[in-house]
């Protein structure tokens, strides 16, 4: 099968891989899996205040899936979290001319974003209890 | 009895729609299944309705023959691997499939990560480097973890769940969980195959 060119663009110049400290209350972690195929990826955001500043991924699994997570990385850069969440997996399909096939690579991306930022936004809460406890 | 051939009369039958890989091997559905019996009814039954056994019957009979074969022999491949069985199973008690039930907990997820990770660094690496030999170990506790796994679902699906029990739920996990497995250990066979090829050539 074909990939598109920005599929392989992502591939060949994956933006953002790599770690965040995991452990820092400001960064939010999520791993996400697509059982069909048995792909993994990991998403994680730094924030400062309510803004994205940051973002890394690591992916194993196919082209598609490497370029729908290193594109998600660079979207949620700059981005608010309430903004970060308004990105959907269509759109994703639509700017990497993702085929139906490769639809549920981008459903994965989606899904690590949002588990990302329910992280942070837990990590951000439990220490909102503790300032005020 | 298979519904695809009447033993008594010789007489080749449509696979009924929605064909139930069980009956037609003359089955009742179950997770367990005698081996042993199931290849000896495989053979007795591609043999009473072998195309060839047909060859001077009429064009729709010879067609029929070669359809019901190709139906047994399909159904012999769902019956015959405990993980395609199970599969089965989850479904036709209306569990979800690999895309309704996909959620796996972060801490599993991550351990599938850290698999990935070791693989990477194998992956090219010198034979007998500890990487590879990291892989390799990797590969043993993969076995292992998998045989437990496909036993639990064994046991999750023994007897039957009812339709819309939970146990239906956490089969299908784990199921996805032998799916993970399943692509560490087919690439650390790659990984395997790689050592065999690079130290022959040396």
């Amino acid at each position: 099968m074909a990939y598109s060119d920005k599929v392989l663009d992502h591939y060949n110049k994956p933006r953002n891989v790599g770690s965040l400290d995991k452990a820092k209350s400001t960064v939010g972690t999520g791993v996400v899996g697509a059982p069909e195929c048995g792909d993994v990826m990991k998403l994680q955001i730094e924030i400062e205040g309510d803004r994205i500043v940051d973002a890394k991924f690591k992916t194993f699994g196919c082209g598609s899936a490497i370029a729908s997570s290193s594109l998600a990385t660079e979207w949620v850069k700059g981005k608010t979290l309430d903004e970060a969440l308004e990105i959907r997996n269509t759109q994703i399909v639509q700017e990497l001319s993702l085929p139906p096939v490769k639809i549920h690579c981008s459903v994965l991306a989606e899904d690590a974003i949002k588990a990302a930022i329910a992280d942070v936004k837990t990590k951000r809460e439990s220490d909102l209890k503790k300032e005020s406890a | 009895m298979s519904p695809l051939f009447c033993a008594a009369c010789s007489t080749l039958f449509a696979p009924p729609e929605d064909a139930d890989p069980f009956a037609l091997l003359g089955l009742e559905p179950a997770i367990a299944v005698d081996a042993g019996a199931l290849r000896k009814e495989l053979l007795r039954l591609q043999r009473a309705m072998h195309p060839d056994f047909f060859a001077g019957a009429a064009d729709e009979t010879r067609a029929l023959a070669e359809r019901n074969t190709a139906e047994l022999n399909a159904a012999y491949e769902v019956l015959e691997d405990e993980v395609r069985r199970a599969d089965w199973l989850v479904k036709r008690q209306g569990g979800p499939d690999e895309n309704e039930e996909r959620q796996m907990p972060q801490a599993f997820l991550m351990e599938v990560m850290e698999w990935n990770e070791t693989l990477e660094e194998a992956r090219g690496s010198e034979p007998s480097s500890s990487a590879r030999e990291a892989a390799l170990e990797l590969g043993r506790e993969l076995d292992t973890e998998r045989e437990s796994l496909v036993r639990s679902v064994a046991e999750l699906l023994d007897p039957l769940p009812n339709t819309g029990s939970d146990v239906l739920v956490e089969a299908r996990r784990r199921l996805n969980a032998v799916r993970y497995v399943d692509r560490a250990l087919r690439q650390i066979e790659e990984i395997r195959l790689e050592c065999r090829s690079s130290s022959s050539t040396s």
